[in-house]
């Protein structure tokens, strides 16, 4: 299997089974019919195409399964079944087997078989009422009797594809139908120089796609007619006006045959004609554009005549077919870009609103294997080119840092003024530009947060089902954009944020009325840019965080004491949920209890360099407020001196610097303190801590940093100054152990190292001190 | 940052491939002395070989690691091979160069006191090394070789620099 087509397979149905999921879930709560049976449909075809591609790449656990539940989904979408919670179950489950079988391809394993119970659930749904089942509800795989019952009746032989390829008719043939269509399109566009050559590719790339489809049914016939299409289609760009005419109209009439052949295959038959001279004619016209005398313009414009001049067709059979039935279709002269009967068929079944589009409007339409448009508005990049993109970018902002110091010092030279005001318009110019440039960068690598929080409404309907609690979720804000990798980070909090909020944060419905709340709990999340800034808001309504028990459980666990205790702030309270092990859920459940997830949210919101706000009162609800830098490779930051040696302080981290007077320092049980106005600032002997010499100068500077309301002063000899730093991983195991989060590179190419304030504050206080040695 | 010698030119590479399936038999080793010895590593394993630059240290990380480099914005721990083979500190530093290698997807670079040469030799004259020699912490001795005059020590890089290797050097450099 060609890897690419896999790779391909695997990004889309990704989406695809995402948008799938998310849909069910709206599906569900849907208000109106009209909208249940949109979103009935739009989950069909998802789960359609996603069949039909893996049939492609002969991944049978997934066709399998897939078919199943489009069976189950298809009753639904008919109406012949209703959306009860049980469909809805074992459809959600469905889609998360796919899910499943796709992870699994992804990490280059193989598929497993769906969950039998979970097919045979299907398959008892879907045939749930085959009474009243339309005759005709899957007419695209008849019985073998009843085709061999009207054998006679019909033109062509008889195929005989194996039970696998059968279950996969119904599909491959509207993809046929579909390609057909495409080629319709395409071949309007070839008419205008303006589009010749756009056309032409689509050409190439639709027959690409159908050679597939017709080697799967094993038509040789169909396949040589595709071939040769293919390689024509190729040719086109260089060919004269007067061939492009006359291949045009045989692409048509290839179009009609490909067409009575799709109706055929439907009562799996198939057909086959004469096509010698017609392909060798089409290949010779590709080639040179040169056609025999004889049939040189003789067809007018007609396709039938051009089927019978290269003998595809007999006369009297071409006069037959364009007076007689409606299954075969009736090309005019004039309209030749009327669409088929086939795909008019096919266009009234899946695309209603495209039925009368105009053809020149070559607009993608919602079909099962959604056509690609000539013109793509957005494409689709690999993350490692964005990525090298982005540490190119990241080096270019170091290199124009270097530039403007050069700049700088070039002041002092003894060359004419004029040069060195050049020179440092020409930096200043640089210095905008790259500020623009890495502007631009960044933007590439923002998506939504859509892409985390649709993902949501499936999260919380699943725990209110398993907790028997009704639950509303309101999202607000879901169009923000943050950095890839800061979405990446921020999936597992959030989920964890959310069940928190769910399993413990929301009451049970009774005891909701009881306090006199509505019966159905509210989740909220909100998302908005604030600065350089993402918030996010989590917030619920329900019985909020109680500081006498999360502080009898802190003391319990050796976090605090009593009389720490009676010091701290409600927020310091609240932030023992972060720790390690710490779960006042009396029992552990499925869901929660273990105390994991909240020391998730933190450590991975501590990489993000994000604070974490829990707001609460006991009765009214929670808020866990998240704030995240919105980019993490580069940012602002101090820069400082340590011995010899400068290192970088994020300086969002940074509160104040101030400068303690020797006495001002003070002891407490080891640690050394100073008072900060009515404060008492734990201090961090950076010299020790890094391993330089002691010293004992009076004159060093104490620089406050906060992370999430714990505030500690580090000492440090000088203040370089303020820089922008691109952040290099530091992720080597021969540098790990020191209070690093990463490294930069300075003006002069040498590297500094960027001090992990997170680390710095947890290993200088007395209570979080203890916490670690517990974890540890 | 001047680098002496790119070694990871596709020439090279190409050149390498072919002498290897022209005589499976020959090795291509980049020689460097530490020290007394004189130690060799297979060409294709060394990315390039620079002359010393700026290192910045990194406190608390293990003693045998030099600091980090900036090798064209790029940031790579750099050990000491000194340090590692628990010699001590070299006093003339002109020649020392800094042999930066993959490992592993790793990009690692070390100091050496000098480079000497580019050569290939016969696999029939590398002898695995001396069970007296393979003792608990010289796993990365992979052989010797007998060159005419002299004995050049072959180096598994990816022993010397695993982390397995590290961990349990940094254990008994701690209880120590």
């Amino acid at each position: 299997m060609d890897p690419s087509l896999l790779q391909d397979f695997l990004t889309e149905s990704g989406e695809l089974i995402e948008q799938l999921d998310a849909d069910l879930v709206s599906l569900e709560a849907a208000d109106s019919p009209e909208d249940a049976q949109e979103l009935c449909n739009g989950c069909f075809r998802a789960l359609h195409t996603i069949k039909g591609a893996a049939s492609f790449l002969g991944l049978t656990a997934v066709t399998t399964f897939a078919h199943a539940a489009e069976d189950t989904l298809n009753k639904l979408r008919k109406g012949e079944i209703d959306i009860t919670q049980e469909v809805m179950d074992a459809l959600l489950q469905s889609a998360d087997v796919v899910k499943g079988m796709i992870d699994q391809l992804s990490a280059g394993e193989e598929a497993q078989d769906g969950p039998q119970k979970l097919i045979d659930t299907l398959h008892t749904l879907a045939e749930s009422d085959d009474a009243s089942a339309e005759p005709d509800a899957n007419p695209a795989t008849p019985t073998q009797e009843a085709s061999d019952a009207d054998d006679a009746s019909k033109p062509g032989t008889p195929l005989n594809l194996g039970p696998q390829k059968l279950d996969l008719l119904e599909f491959m043939v509207a993809d046929l139908k579909d390609a057909s269509k495409n080629i319709g399109e395409a071949v309007e566009g070839l008419a205008n120089d303006a589009t010749l050559e756009e056309s032409a590719t689509y050409l190439v790339e639709v027959c690409d796609e159908m050679e597939k489809t017709a080697e799967f049914f094993e038509l040789d016939e169909l396949t040589s007619l595709i071939k040769v299409l293919h390689a024509v289609a190729g040719k086109l760009n260089d060919a004269s006006r007067e061939t492009i005419e006359e291949i045009s109209i045989r692409i048509k009439a290839a179009k009609i045959l490909i067409d009575q052949q799709a109706d055929a295959l439907t009562d799996l038959r198939a057909l086959s004609w004469p096509l010698d001279t017609f392909c060798s004619r089409l290949t010779k016209l590709a080639e040179d554009g040169s056609i025999d005398s004889e049939v040189k313009g003789q067809h007018n414009g007609d396709i039938q005549t051009v089927l019978v001049l290269d003998s595809v067709i007999e006369e009297q059979a071409a006069s037959e077919s364009s007076s007689q039935s409606e299954d075969t279709p009736q090309p005019s002269t004039e309209t030749s870009n009327t669409p088929t009967d086939a795909a008019q068929d096919k266009q009234t079944e899946s695309t209603p609103d495209s039925k009368n589009t105009e053809k020149t409007e070559k607009d993608k339409s919602g079909s099962s294997t959604p056509a690609k448009p000539i013109a793509e508005q957005t494409i689709r990049v690999e993350v490692s080119r964005l990525e090298s993109l982005l540490n190119l970018v990241g080096q270019l902002v170091l290199n124009k840092n270097r530039v403007l110091a050069l700049t700088r010092n070039i002041k002092d030279q003894p060359i004419p003024p004029e040069m060195a005001e050049d020179f440092s318009d020409a930096a200043g110019d640089l210095d905008h530009l790259m500020s623009e440039l890495q502007v631009s960068v960044m933007r590439t690598r923002m998506q939504a947060l859509a892409k985390l929080f649709d993902r949501y409404p499936r999260v919380i309907r699943d725990m209110a089902r398993m907790t028997d609690k009704k639950i509303n979720l309101e999202i607000v804000g879901k169009d923000t954009e943050v950095d890839k990798s800061v979405l990446e980070q921020l999936a597992d909090p959030l989920v964890h944020i959310l069940r928190n909020s769910s399993d413990h944060g929301i009451e049970k419905s009774e005891d909701r009325k009881k306090v006199g709340k509505d019966e159905t709990g509210t989740i909220r999340i909100e998302a908005e840019h604030q600065g350089s800034h993402v918030r996010v808001a989590i917030s619920d309504d329900g019985n909020g965080l109680d500081r006498k028990v999360l502080g009898q459980k802190a003391i319990e666990k050796g976090l605090t004491t009593p009389d720490q205790l009676e010091q701290l702030s409600d927020g310091d309270v609240f932030r023992f949920i972060f720790a390690a092990g710490f779960s006042t859920a009396k029992q552990v459940s499925d869901l929660s209890g273990r105390g994991v997830g909240m020391d998730v949210v933190r450590t991975n919101i501590n990489k993000l360099n994000g604070t974490i706000n829990i707001i609460s009162k006991k009765g009214e609800g929670t808020t866990i407020e998240i704030l995240i830098p919105l980019t993490v490779a580069i940012m602002p930051a101090m820069v400082v001196g340590v011995g010899d040696h400068v290192y970088s302080i994020p300086l969002q981290s940074i509160i104040e610097i101030v400068r303690p007077e020797p006495e001002e320092v003070k002891s407490v049980s080891g640690h050394p303190v100073m008072r900060l106005r009515d404060m008492v600032l734990p201090l961090v002997d950076m010299r020790k801590r890094l391993g330089e010499p002691p010293v004992d100068n009076g004159g060093r500077f104490a620089v406050v940093i906060a992370v999430g309301g714990q505030r500690v002063g580090l000492c440090v000899d000088r203040l370089v100054g303020q820089q922008e730093i691109v952040i290099k991983p530091l992720d080597d195991s021969f540098t790990q152990g020191g209070p690093f989060s990463g490294a930069t590179i300075q003006e002069d190419g040498e590297v500094c190292l960027i001090l992990d304030v997170v680390e710095l504050t947890r290993n200088s206080t007395p209570t979080i001190n203890d916490e670690t040695k517990l974890a540890a | 940052m001047a680098t002496e010698t790119q070694a990871q030119t596709t020439e090279d590479i190409n050149d390498a491939i072919t002498q290897a399936s022209a005589d499976s038999e020959l090795l291509q080793l980049v020689s460097f002395e530490v020290g007394d010895e004189e130690y060799a590593v297979p060409i294709l394993s060394v990315q390039e070989i620079n002359r010393m630059m700026q290192i910045t240290r990194v406190p608390q990380s293990p003693p045998f690691v030099e600091g980090v480099i900036n090798l064209r914005g790029k940031i790579i721990p750099v050990i000491d091979l000194r340090k590692r083979f628990g010699l001590a500190k070299l006093e003339n530093s002109d020649n020392v160069r800094i042999i930066v290698v993959e490992i592993a997807s790793r990009v690692i670079g070390f100091t050496v006191d000098s480079v000497n040469e580019v050569l290939r030799i016969n696999a029939n004259i590398v002898e695995p090394a001396p069970a007296m020699v393979s003792g608990q912490d010289t796993d990365y001795v992979q052989g010797v070789g007998k060159l005419d005059d002299r004995l050049l020590i072959l180096l598994n890089l990816e022993k010397l620099f695993t982390s397995d290797e590290i961990a349990e050097i940094e254990q008994t450099s701690n209880a120590a």
